[in-house]
């Protein structure tokens, strides 16, 4: 490919931000002192990860940024011996995380690889469904023990069970170790992630080509539709809001929940009636774990789950009470979407003329079938419900920290990275073992203050899609079907950097998501709560949305996002309701306002700004 | 060429019994509309006509129009009295060989010539025209005039294009009848062993007043994919597309979902329309504004690949399709397939296998992550 993205050691530091680098791990940096690992930083394609990460890093949220970092790179490089692909190397400049696919380039290598990978992953493959369910168990005993951790303030004295049960531990120790503990958890968690994910998605993607040599140019999205499950976790919040809405309108509380207010206030009304103390139970049923669901992707701290402001789901459920009174079909139309997924199956055999290619396709058929509901539920367990409340449980930490006057406020603990974090913990115990005052509280106000002022630069940084080498061909299967990153979209990202020097472009592209062509005015939105403004037949506008924003689909009439390949969560729900989506534009929500008039050819993922507003 | 002879029978129980006058309704009626037809209704009007309506039938959009039936034919020659006239010579010719056919072609065209359809003919075809003209919302509608053997006789009658009005319609009508006594029609006739006296089928469907046109392939043409439809499409009548006077715009389309997989704008640079007033065609230039943009709409493009998709499972085969989208009607009745034929290259090859052989899904997947994946 000609072009070139900038260096990635050739990014200027932003003023007033000097220093930042302490902020993140020394290993995340670019760096030419060892001038052999400069030369190959220089000769990657580093991308920024804006499917995960919209925003810059919190020192602390990199935490499972490094999970992730760990346990793919693991499983590719150590334990599958993925034959191709080692793992994917991380970097954080300005507060945005970069990644780059590390491939096996020694094809003697590869060969060596080929009867270890055999043998391990065949294990799995073989016993996918039994494995599956041995890992919802392990995951299910993880998320329970994470409940149960706890973190109270230190007593002036210890208990006497400490004494009369022969303990011999303390409360400071039990303080740093319940810490190390929580942050354990969060790191086997991204181990369990990626015991399967590497697997189905070298599945998934055999499918994907196996499709493409017999029939040329498939679109992903036909078969995703061919592989969908339909008894989808990631779907099972956004029914139990449906379930809840219907419930309200047959116990006639359609009206008193309609009334916008506050979630406490709501709530204190609707224990007023018996009907409303039913209703409250069953949103008390549907709370755990369903609410754990995040509205934003969960990798940030302030991504909050519903359990963390009912005031989103109730909004949601005003919603769907709507749509329903309305007469408009609500949900997921799951016999409808298994119907039209056997269709096309059957349409797809039909036209195979030869028996070879036919047990080809359903081979790789019947095996991305079945990788196929781990590949779409796995992020509820994980990036959801377990993220949701281990944020909760770090909070219970900053409060010790506040309490402790190390913070002023609870939600300046993410500043701290988490081995700053235990550092302050140490700090704060022996000084309480001790008897005397910790440095923490003039130690970290400074630090954490400037800290503030270093995030807030970054956020008004636009980083740039790439940095460094882009190669010939994009080979790499997770880059490929995660980030969307071909080498179409490279050759655009170089298009767009050139562009990006003269006026702002009229027209942007991105990869199709959902199929179709609609016109109409443009709603940006970048986080879950801006979703109450949306209105009926706008075009959402957004950095990319999760699970939970799933009532809006039934209002709008298409969608565009800046990150994201065929894969992610909008494409995938854009396709279910049948509205034109582009996906992974880049920068649309910053090149498009709400009020602009835009249309979206989401056959050609092209949007065009028509009328500016 | 061998000199066929043939006898011109022409006793008239003998007529009526090759043509099958067993009575019934249908059998009396003089026209159809195209839907009211099927296949087996070709002894009725014709193997053109009814084929018309079995695809009508089949969900495939053809211009609207109507068929005049053999017994309407039968009509006109018998109360103008042209078959008592016709008995008389025939009888006289005897054995003929195939230089006195002109002699019997003349004869004929003039006794037809002369004629005046009758009134109760002239009512039907002014009637059924009157009709055509409403749904399309344009008097004096230009319609063709098209021969429909009740036996194939490829290519040997006469079709009229751009007729206008009912008299020139009753005209055109009766010249397509005279057209079964054309001397290579009666030749063809003769050297097929079959009588002198033909009944024929008259259709008389709207001229597709083509606002765009283009030619639609139920395979990819450039690697004989089955799962895509590939549209050529642009502006005005279908010659600028068939002959390659303009580039088009080009769709591909996959089959069973019918998403657009990619889109191509051609460059569109003339178009083909009718000369006022005339049926000859001339070439004039496509405005900027419209050169620059796609030239079918998006609900036209997925209606045409769903009539397509109808096609080529209705004769279980990729087929090659040329439609025109009407200006005069409103969607989705403005598409209308012009003609319809097997696609003749990828269909003739060998089926071949795409993919490599595996022993089993693993080994497929192995071989998948050491191939890679190359994206154009």
């Amino acid at each position: 490919m000609s072009g070139k993205f900038k260096s990635p050691h050739d990014i200027p530091t932003i003023p007033g931000t000097e220093g930042w680098e302490r902020m993140y791990p020394y290993n995340y940096q670019f760096s030419k002192e060892d001038p052999e690992r400069g030369k190959y930083e220089d000769e990657q394609l580093w991308f920024y990860d804006g499917l995960h990460y919209p925003e810059p890093h919190y020192p602390f949220d990199l935490i499972w940024d490094e999970a992730w970092y760990l346990a793919l790179s693991q499983n590719n490089t150590r334990t599958f011996l993925m034959p191709p692909a080692n793992g994917i190397d991380h970097r954080v400049v300005n507060g945005y995380v970069y990644i780059t696919p590390v491939g096996v380039a020694d094809p003697e290598e590869i060969g060596e690889r080929v009867p270890v990978f055999m043998k391990r992953a065949g294990y799995y493959y073989e016993n996918w469904d039994s494995l599956y369910a041995e890992w919802k168990v392990k995951v299910n005993k993880l998320l329970s023990d994470l409940e149960a951790v706890s973190f109270k303030p230190l007593p002036e004295v210890e208990d006497e069970s400490v004494v009369f049960e022969n303990k011999g531990t303390g409360s400071g120790y039990h303080l740093l170790t319940e810490y190390d503990e929580l942050i354990n958890m969060g790191l086997t968690i991204w181990q369990y992630h990626f015991e399967f994910l590497n697997l189905g998605y070298a599945a998934y993607l055999t499918f994907i080509n196996t499709a493409n040599s017999i029939f040329p140019d498939i679109p992903i999205s036909t078969l995703t539709k061919m592989v969908s499950g339909i008894d989808v976790v990631l779907y099972r919040p956004d029914a139990e809001l449906i379930r809840l809405a219907k419930l309200a309108i047959e116990e006639n509380l359609a009206d008193e929940i309609l009334i916008e207010r506050d979630a406490t206030e709501m709530m204190a009304a609707l224990e007023k009636s018996s009907a409303g103390k039913y209703w409250l139970d069953e949103l008390e049923k549907s709370r755990y774990p369903w609410f754990w669901v995040s509205t934003g992707t969960g990798w940030y701290h302030h991504h909050k789950s519903w359990n963390d402001d009912l005031n989103i789901p109730f909004s949601s459920i005003r919603m769907h009470i709507d749509a329903i009174n309305a007469g408009k079909e609500v949900g997921r139309p799951t016999e409808k979407l298994l119907a039209e997924s056997e269709k096309i199956v059957e349409e797809y055999m039909a036209l195979i003329d030869n028996d070879e290619d036919r047990v080809a396709f359903e081979q790789a058929l019947g095996m991305a079938k079945k990788v196929f509901p781990y590949v779409e539920d796995h992020c509820f367990y994980v990036e959801n419900w377990f993220h949701s409340v281990f944020w909760n449980k770090m909070r219970q930490v900053a409060d010790i920290l506040v309490s402790a006057g190390f913070i002023k406020d609870r939600e300046e603990i993410w500043l701290m990275k988490r081995g700053e974090i235990k550092e302050a913990l140490w700090d704060y115990v022996t000084a309480w073992a001790t008897g005397v005052k910790s440095l923490g509280p003039s130690y970290w106000g400074k630090e954490l203050e400037w800290r503030k002022g270093v995030i807030a630069k970054f956020q008004e940084w636009t980083p740039p899609p790439a940095l460094g080498t882009p190669p010939d061909v994009v080979t790499e299967p997770f880059s490929i079907m995660l980030w969307g990153v071909t080498t179409g979209t490279l050759k655009n990202w170089l298009k767009g950097m050139e562009a990006a020097v003269g006026a702002p472009s009229d027209e942007l592209m991105g990869s199709p998501g959902s199929s179709g062509l609609v016109e109409g005015k443009a709603r940006v939105i970048k986080t879950v709560e801006g979703l109450a403004d949306l209105k009926e037949g706008e075009i959402l506008v957004a950095t990319t949305t999760s699970p939970s924003w799933a009532p809006a689909f039934t209002k709008i009439a298409g969608c565009i996002t800046d990150v994201g390949g065929a894969m992610c969560h909008a494409a995938i729900v854009c396709r279910e309701y049948g509205l034109p989506t582009v996906v992974g534009t880049g920068n649309g929500t910053s090149v498009i306002k709400t009020g602009d008039t835009i249309r979206i050819d989401g056959d050609q993922g092209s949007v065009v700004i028509v009328e500016r507003a | 060429m061998e000199a066929a002879q043939v006898k011109f029978f022409m006793m008239e129980d003998e007529f009526q019994n090759s043509q099958g006058m067993a009575m019934s309704e249908k059998e009396n009626s003089l026209s159809f509309w195209y839907e009211e037809l099927e296949g087996s209704d070709f002894p009725l009007v014709g193997k053109k006509n009814a084929n018309l309506g079995e695809m009508r039938k089949a969900g495939i959009p053809i211009s609207p129009g109507f068929a005049l039936t053999l017994k309407a034919n039968d009509i006109f020659i018998r109360e103008t009295g042209i078959l008592d006239e016709l008995g008389k010579y025939i009888n006289s010719l005897g054995e003929v060989s195939v230089e006195k056919c002109q002699a019997a072609s003349d004869f004929t065209l003039d006794l037809i010539n002369d004629a005046t359809v009758p009134q109760v003919l002239v009512d039907e075809i002014c009637s059924q025209y009157g009709k055509l003209c409403d749904l399309a919302g344009v008097p004096n509608l230009r319609v063709a005039v098209r021969s429909s053997g009740a036996v194939s006789m490829p290519g040997q009658m006469e079709t009229y294009l751009n007729i206008m009005g009912e008299k020139d319609l009753v005209d055109y009508v009766k010249k397509t009848w005279a057209s079964a006594y054309h001397v290579e029609a009666i030749t063809y006739r003769m050297n097929k062993d079959m009588g002198f006296l033909l009944n024929i089928g008259v259709g008389v469907p709207k001229m597709v007043n083509s606002r765009v046109s283009g030619v639609i392939f139920t395979l990819n043409p450039l690697n004989g994919d089955r799962s895509k439809i590939s549209v050529d499409v642009s502006y005005g009548l279908g010659e600028a597309v068939v002959s390659g006077l303009v580039t088009p715009d080009n769709y591909l389309l996959d089959k069973v979902t019918l998403d657009v997989i990619s889109s191509t704008k051609g460059a569109k640079e003339i178009q083909c329309v009718y000369n006022e007033g005339g049926s000859d065609i001339k070439e004039v230039a496509v405005c900027e504004e419209d050169r620059n943009r796609f030239c079918l709409q998006r609900d036209e493009l997925v209606e045409l690949c769903k009539v397509s998709k109808t096609i080529d499972r209705y004769y279980g085969k990729p087929y090659d399709i040329e439609f025109g989208i009407d200006r005069d009607l409103s969607f989705p009745s403005n598409i209308i397939i012009l003609q319809v034929r097997p696609e003749s290259v990828w269909s003739k090859k060998e089926a071949q296998a795409k993919t490599e052989k595996k022993k089993d899904a693993m080994d497929r997947i192995v071989g998948q992550l050491i191939t890679g994946v190359r994206f154009k």
